[in-house]
């Protein structure tokens, strides 16, 4: 290995230095602070589980993304948490028997085998809020405006909401009753928004033209929710079920324009994403400029099925290093006071009483010039009339 | 505020074959194509502008929203690795089909059904993976930038996966059709963050570009 190669990271994974490391952390801070709060409760599930855990429920996507590894007590498989949502759904369906509803957050590093498509990292830094053990339009706008105001708390300007219900294309599944297999075929054009794809299938299917018509017009029903009744319309005359998904969606939507009047929403019918295990309602949020989703949520009943308590629930996720991107660069350098290397006692206690109130002291080094160590102070310690005062530098 | 509109296009027969759709949704550029070397094309509408790039880059350049729309043959979205792309309209044009060929002589006493491991000479390393493996058949995948129809004649693969038009390359060559994999033709397609951020001029061009496909 050449000597250049020798410091260089693996793909996809950074360090972050002392800049953007204060601001990283100042927005950890605050986000901890504002989920506390609202009453969510910080849980820090494990860097590695056995395998078998982190696969249930939540995780059977995650397989592929799971680093593994050999527990050399057990001689089972381990794997290091590529998401913790699936983590603290166990936690609170096995630890936390509580009736009442469960708030909890999260905030922590997860590894990935494969880096994003999107943000290239394969250690996003994942933040998350789950309310437990509520079904209604009550706790999913709680979490969208919990997401809302997370994201304008550190600084995300104006983000958008995407909202759908993947429960309106399931319930149309079972209605027509299409077959699993051929399902998927449509699934995956829908999801592309590929009209002739889509088209192509229903087409070739036997489905009843209400059917195929409905399903052919799901790529067409997204938009400012001002035109919801459109979507409603165009799905009068499915079962009950969808139109049950569709007024739960219309519910969500009008708590959530009457909490957040400021919030630009918009829905989409066809968005599919993380349909193998949500349930009902699903939001994306966005900003301008940046070409993706920046945080992912929605509704998810009976996960915790798989570990012995089935628990509604609904939340959202989303990762600090791409958050952090979309801030700009705050200039948190020259902010400390620099102390001489020697001083009295009085020097000692000044130097405690303002670090103390919050203020950043560094004490000079014998042998290093202050000219270095004034890099990162604005101001100094200095003597005069025989007692310590702060001067400009 | 106006909201922006960056299309990207394919350089060569699609974007040529996509100007009158364009126009249809009265986006014309302003600079000529074929003399300037501008890589971002003005248009008639100050907040709409055009990018020409390879047609391999286009999924690239919507996928992470450099570009909101895209005009790509089907060929390279099948190619495309990462999903995430909305594929709004087929545009019908720049139409082909994507096939196996191989040489006439080996054609004559060939049996589909006993293939295997093949040696595929192809640009489509992805969709030809997907092809043979879905149909069980075990391949040796040569990945080739041009002129696959060399391949076989060279003795460097026994078939060829490669898009077919009039076919007068394959039989100039001496190679026959054998397989159809897909029919090609170029999609609109469109960054999943602008369907939602630019929504309302996102949905305007597609609309009139929906309209004048027919």
């Amino acid at each position: 290995m050449a000597d250049i190669d020798r410091w260089l990271l693996p793909e996809g994974i950074e360090e972050v230095f002392p800049e953007k490391a204060r601001q990283l952390e100042a927005m950890r801070r605050a986000l901890l602070d504002l989920f506390d709060s609202w009453g969510y409760d910080l849980v820090m599930p494990p860097m590695v589980e056995f395998l078998d855990a982190l696969k249930t429920g939540l995780g059977q996507d995650l397989d592929l993304q799971t680093f593994k590894l050999t527990d050399q007590l057990t001689g089972r498989l381990m794997g290091l948490r590529a998401d913790m949502t699936p983590q603290v759904a166990r936690i609170e369906s096995h630890y936390i028997k509580r009736e009442a509803p469960v708030r909890l957050c999260y905030l922590g590093p997860v590894l990935r085998t494969r880096p994003g498509v999107f943000g290239g990292s394969r250690e996003p830094l994942q933040m998350g809020a789950e309310l437990f053990g509520h079904v209604g339009v009550q706790s999913d706008v709680e979490i969208v405006h919990l997401l809302i105001t997370a994201l304008e708390l550190i600084g995300i300007p104006a983000p958008n909401l995407g909202i759908g219900h993947v429960g309106i294309y399931r319930e149309l599944v079972n209605e027509s009753q299409l077959e699993a297999d051929t399902e998927e075929v449509l699934f995956d054009a829908l999801r592309r928004k590929s009209k002739p794809d889509v088209q192509a299938f229903l087409t070739a299917s036997k489905l009843g033209d209400d059917y195929k018509r409905m399903f052919a017009g799901l790529i067409d029903l997204n938009g400012e929710v001002a035109e919801f009744g459109v979507a409603q319309a165009a799905l009068s005359v499915a079962g009950p079920k969808v139109q049950a998904a569709l007024q739960n969606l219309e519910q969500v939507i009008a708590l959530a324009a009457k909490t957040l009047p400021g919030l630009k929403l918009y829905y989409d019918l066809a968005d599919l994403r993380g349909y193998r295990y949500h349930t009902g309602m699903v939001f994306s949020a966005y900003v301008a400029g940046y070409g993706e989703a920046i945080a992912n949520g929605g509704r998810y009943d009976a996960i915790g099925e798989a570990f012995g308590r089935a628990r509604p629930a609904t939340g959202f996720s989303a990762d600090l290093r791409i958050l952090l991107r979309m801030l700009v660069d705050k200039d948190v350098s020259g902010i400390g006071i620099l102390a001489p290397e020697d001083g009295d006692s009085a020097l000692i206690e000044k130097i405690q009483s303002l670090r103390g109130s919050g203020e950043r002291v560094i004490r000079a080094l014998p042998g290093v010039a202050d000219a270095i160590m004034t890099c990162c102070c604005d101001r100094k310690l200095e003597k005069q009339d025989n007692c310590w005062q702060v001067v400009p530098l | 505020m106006l909201q922006t509109l960056t299309i990207a296009l394919s350089k060569g027969r699609i974007f040529k074959e996509s100007l009158p759709l364009l126009k249809a949704a009265d986006i014309v550029p302003v600079d000529d194509p074929d003399t300037s070397r501008k890589l971002i094309l003005d248009t008639n509408q100050t907040n709409i502008k055009l990018v020409i790039i390879r047609a391999a880059d286009v999924p690239t350049y919507v996928r992470f929203g450099a570009a909101d729309l895209g005009i790509v043959g089907k060929d390279v979205l099948m190619e495309f690795e990462g999903d995430g792309l909305y594929e709004l309209v087929d545009l019908k044009i720049a139409r082909c089909r994507m096939m196996v060929a191989e040489p006439e002589t080996l054609a004559k006493n060939d049996d589909l059904g006993r293939w295997s491991r093949l040696r595929i000479a192809t640009k489509y390393v992805n969709i030809a993976r997907r092809f043979f493996s879905a149909k069980g058949i075990q391949t040796e995948i040569i990945k080739l930038y041009g002129s696959m129809e060399l391949a076989p004649l060279a003795g460097l693969s026994d078939r060829i996966v490669d898009l077919v038009d009039t076919g007068n390359t394959l039989r100039a060559n001496k190679l026959v059709e054998v397989e159809h994999i897909a029919d090609i033709s170029s999609r609109l397609v469109a960054n999943t963050a602008s369907m939602r951020m630019k929504h309302q001029i996102v949905k305007d061009v597609v609309k009139q570009i929906e309209q004048a496909v027919g």
